[in-house]
C-alpha cells in the first residue's frame, strides 16, 4: 500500500469511528450524579446497576466527592455548577439551598413530585421540612438522621444515675458521672459541634429571629452549656477542638460517660461496645420544650441540566422504598420512607426508637445564605473562644445575633 | 540577505524551543495568579456569580482592619521562625552524624526520609491521636515518667496548639535539611579538613570554618527554599485543629483558605492570598538572586 493511500484510508477510518460514536451515545441519557459516603468501601453500583435495568435509556455516572466536613463538596459543587460542568443531581443539605437558590442552580421539581405515585410514603413533615422558603419544593428527601443522646449504661448504673430527660437531670447526671477520670459528657467543641450545643441552647429558648440569641433565656441556656466546661467541668479539657472522632473515641474508651450524635455512628460503637451503649432523646427543659436537629439529606436537580426528566427518575428511584433501604443500609443513616423504614434492618432497635422519639422536636438549622458559615467557621470560633475563657458566653451570643440580624 | 534571514532564525530558534513550555506556564500559573488579583478587587462570593461588585482596594483596606489578619500574619511569622530554625538545626546535626562513617549508615539514611515521605494528612491525623488528651502516647509517657501530674490538652489550650502543631511539622520537615545538607557535605574538599585539622583547628572550629563556608550556598538555598513551602503550608493545621482553638493556630493561609472555603468569600481570600504571595515574593527574588549568583560564579 502507497502511503497516501495509508494516510487516506487512516483518516477516513477516523472519521467513520467519530461520526459513530455521536449516534451510539444519543440512544442512551447520561445522567452524572455526585454522592458523597462517609464509608469508602460502600458504593452504590448495586442501585445504579438495578436501575439502569429498569431503564434501558437511562446511564448513571455516579460520581464520589470528597466530603471534607462539607466544605470540600459543596465548594467542588458551587465551583463546578459556576464552571458550567456541574451534575445533572446531586446529594444536597438543607443548609446550603438557600446559597443555591441564589445561585439560581436548582430546578423545582413540584411538577415532577406531583405525579410521583410514591410521594405519599414519604411523611408530611419531611416534605415540609425540606420546602423552600419560596413555597416550592427543590430538594426530594432522601434520608435522615436525628441528634440524641448516646450513654453507657455501665458507668449510669455505677454512679447510680438514670438517662436524663431535662436539662437539670442532665447537670446532675454528667456531675454524678465526672470521676476516677471518667468525664460526665463528650463535648464536641470542634468541627460539627452546632450538633450538641443546639439542643441545649436553642432548646432552652435561643432562636435565629432578630433577637432571639440575645434573649434572657437564651443568654440563659448558653452560660449553662458554656458552664459544663468551665464552671462544672464535666466535659475533657481537650472539648474546645474534639471533633466527632475525639468525642467517639472517648466514649467508647469509657472516658466519657454520655455523647451526642445520631444514629449514623451506632454500628460504630455497637461494634465495640455491644450491649453497652443505648440512647435516648437529648435533654428537654422541665416544661417539656426542646430541640433537636433534623440531619437531612435531599437529592436535588440542578437548573443547568439538561436531563432533568431523567435526573429526576433516578433520584425518585432512591426515595422509593426498598431502594431507599439499600441506599441508607449504605450510608448508615435512616430511610424517610415509611415503606423504606420497615425493610431497614441495619441497625438495633433502640436507636431507631430514639431517633423516632426524638422527632417532634427535630427542626432545622435556618434557611439563609449564612447557615453553612455558621457551622462551618462562625460557630466554632466563638464556642471555643468561650470555652477558653478569651470572650464570654453572652460575647459568643452577640457574634451569632449579629452575624444573622445585624 | 540569505545570510541575515539565518542568523535571525537562528536567534529565534531557542525561543521556539522554549514556547510550548512557556504557554503551559502562561497558562496554569500566570493566567490564575492574574485572575486571582483581578478576583482580590471585587466582592467576589462563590454563590453570588452574578453579583461581584467592583471594590477596588476595598478587600486590602478590609484586611488591614481585620484583627484575625493581624493575628494570622503574627502567627505565620512565629510559624515560618519556629519551624525553620528548629528543622534547620535539627537537619544540620542529622546530616552531620549520617555524613560519620558507620556500619548501618545506608539503612540510618534511609530511615531518616521516612516523615518527609509521609502524606500532610497522615502526618496531621498521627499527630492529633498522639497529642490526644484521653488518649494520647504522648501524655500517657509524660505521666509515666512523672513530668506531668495530669494530661495536658495540648491542641485545645491557646498556649499549647501551635507550638504543638509546629513540632509536628518539624518531625515532617527536617529530614529534607538532612539530605539536601548531607550531599552539599559530601562535596566539602577533604584536603581543606585535613590542613584544619594539621593547624590545630578543633572539631568545632573545622565545623565554623571550613565546613559551613563550604556548604554555604546549599544552606542558603534549602533555608530559602523551606521558608516558601512552610509558609505556604497549611494542610497540617487544617487538619490537627482546623485554625483553632478560636483563632490560636489560624495561619496566613490558612485565614484565606477558610475563608474562600468556608465563607466562600473568594474576593477576600484571594486579597488575602496575594497579600501572602507579595511577602513572599521578597524571599523568591532572594532565592532567584542568590541561585543566579551561584550561576555566575561556576
Amino acid at each position: 500500500m502507497e502511503r497516501r493511500t495509508f494516510i487516506k484510508l487512516s483518516g477516513a477510518t477516523a472519521l467513520a469511528s467519530t461520526l459513530a460514536v455521536p449516534a451510539r451515545a444519543q440512544s442512551a441519557t447520561t445522567v452524572r450524579w455526585w454522592y458523597h459516603f462517609d464509608n469508602p468501601q460502600a458504593t452504590p453500583a448495586d442501585l445504579v446497576a438495578k436501575f439502569e435495568a429498569a431503564n434501558p435509556d437511562i446511564k448513571i455516572k455516579a460520581e464520589s466527592i470528597p466530603w471534607g466536613g462539607g466544605n470540600d463538596y459543596y465548594t467542588r459543587l458551587f465551583a463546578a455548577l459556576i464552571a458550567g460542568n456541574g451534575p445533572d443531581c446531586a446529594m444536597v443539605k438543607l443548609n446550603n439551598q438557600a446559597r443555591l437558590l441564589e445561585m439560581q442552580a436548582l430546578a423545582p421539581i413540584d411538577d415532577m413530585v406531583a405525579k410521583w405515585d410514591a410521594r405519599s410514603d414519604i411523611p408530611d413533615n419531611i416534605w415540609t421540612l425540606t420546602k423552600a422558603t419560596d413555597g416550592k419544593q427543590y430538594y426530594l428527601p432522601l434520608q435522615y438522621a436525628v441528634i440524641y443522646l448516646y450513654y453507657r449504661p455501665d458507668l449510669f448504673k455505677a454512679a447510680g444515675v438514670e438517662p436524663p430527660k431535662t436539662f437539670e437531670e442532665f447537670r446532675t447526671a454528667a456531675k454524678a458521672l465526672t470521676k476516677d477520670g471518667v468525664f460526665g459528657f463528650g463535648m464536641r467543641g470542634g468541627a460539627g459541634g452546632v450538633d450538641n450545643w443546639g439542643p441545649f441552647v436553642l432548646g432552652g429558648g435561643a432562636n435565629f429571629n432578630k433577637g432571639g440569641m440575645v434573649s434572657d433565656a437564651a443568654l440563659a441556656a448558653n452560660r449553662t452549656y458554656v458552664g459544663f466546661a468551665t464552671e462544672g467541668k464535666v466535659v475533657p479539657p481537650s472539648a474546645p477542638t474534639d471533633g466527632f472522632q475525639q468525642i467517639v473515641a472517648n466514649f467508647k474508651a469509657g472516658r466519657t460517660a454520655m455523647c451526642i450524635h445520631h444514629v449514623g455512628s451506632a454500628n460504630d460503637i455497637v461494634a465495640t461496645l455491644g450491649d453497652n451503649v443505648s440512647a435516648v432523646p437529648v435533654p428537654r427543659s422541665a416544661d417539656g420544650k426542646g430541640w433537636t436537629l433534623f440531619g437531612d439529606e435531599s437529592s436535588a436537580v440542578f437548573s443547568a441540566s439538561k436531563n432533568a426528566d431523567a435526573a429526576f427518575k433516578w433520584i425518585s428511584f432512591l426515595s422509593t422504598a426498598e431502594n431507599n433501604a439499600a441506599f441508607v443500609n449504605l450510608t448508615g443513616q435512616l430511610s424517610v420512607t415509611n415503606a423504606g423504614a420497615k425493610l431497614d434492618t441495619s441497625h438495633p432497635a433502640r436507636f431507631v426508637e430514639a431517633s423516632v422519639a426524638s422527632l417532634p422536636i427535630a427542626g432545622v438549622l435556618p434557611d439563609s445564605p449564612k447557615t453553612a458559615d455558621f457551622t462551618g467557621k462562625v460557630w466554632p470560633t466563638n464556642m471555643q473562644q468561650a470555652l477558653l475563657g478569651q470572650i464570654t458566653p453572652d460575647a459568643m451570643m452577640q457574634a451569632f445575633e449579629a452575624l444573622f440580624n445585624g | 540577505m540569505q545570510f541575515a534571514m539565518t542568523s535571525a532564525r537562528r536567534h529565534l530558534l531557542p525561543y521556539w524551543f522554549l514556547a510550548p513550555a512557556l504557554l503551559i506556564e502562561l497558562a496554569i500559573i500566570l493566567y490564575p495568579v492574574l485572575q486571582t488579583a483581578w478576583m482580590s478587587l471585587h466582592d467576589y462570593v462563590l454563590f453570588r456569580p452574578n453579583n461581584a461588585p467592583f471594590i477596588a482596594l476595598g478587600n486590602f483596606i478590609r484586611a488591614a482592619n481585620d484583627p484575625v489578619f493581624w493575628l494570622s500574619l503574627g502567627n505565620s511569622l512565629i510559624w515560618i521562625v519556629g519551624i525553620i530554625a528548629v528543622q534547620f538545626v535539627l537537619g544540620l546535626g542529622t546530616a552531620l552524624l549520617l555524613n560519620q562513617s558507620f556500619w548501618w549508615r545506608g539503612v540510618a539514611r534511609a530511615l531518616v526520609v521516612i516523615p518527609w515521605a509521609l502524606p500532610s494528612v497522615i502526618i496531621g491525623l498521627m499527630w492529633t491521636w498522639m497529642y490526644d488528651y484521653n488518649l494520647g502516647v504522648i501524655n500517657d509517657v509524660l505521666l509515666r515518667i512523672g513530668l506531668i501530674h495530669e494530661p495536658i490538652a495540648w491542641l485545645a489550650r491557646p498556649d499549647t496548639t501551635l507550638p504543638s502543631i509546629m513540632l509536628a511539622l518539624v518531625w515532617q520537615g527536617f529530614p529534607f535539611f538532612a539530605v539536601t545538607i548531607l550531599a552539599g557535605l559530601q562535596t566539602v574538599s577533604r584536603e581543606l579538613l585535613e590542613a584544619a585539622e594539621i593547624d590545630g583547628a578543633t572539631r568545632f572550629q573545622r565545623l565554623r570554618l571550613v565546613v559551613l563556608p563550604s556548604i554555604a550556598q546549599v544552606l542558603a538555598t534549602v533555608l530559602l527554599l523551606r521558608t516558601i513551602w512552610v509558609a505556604n503550608s497549611l494542610d497540617v493545621i487544617l487538619v490537627m485543629t482546623g485554625g483553632g482553638p478560636g483563632y490560636a493556630s489560624y495561619t496566613l493561609p490558612l485565614y484565606a483558605f477558610l475563608e474562600a472555603y468556608s465563607s466562600m468569600q473568594f474576593g477576600y481570600g484571594a486579597a488575602l492570598s496575594l497579600i501572602l504571595t507579595v511577602l513572599l515574593l521578597f524571599v523568591v527574588y532572594a532565592y532567584v538572586r542568590r541561585a543566579a549568583a551561584a550561576e555566575i560564579a561556576k
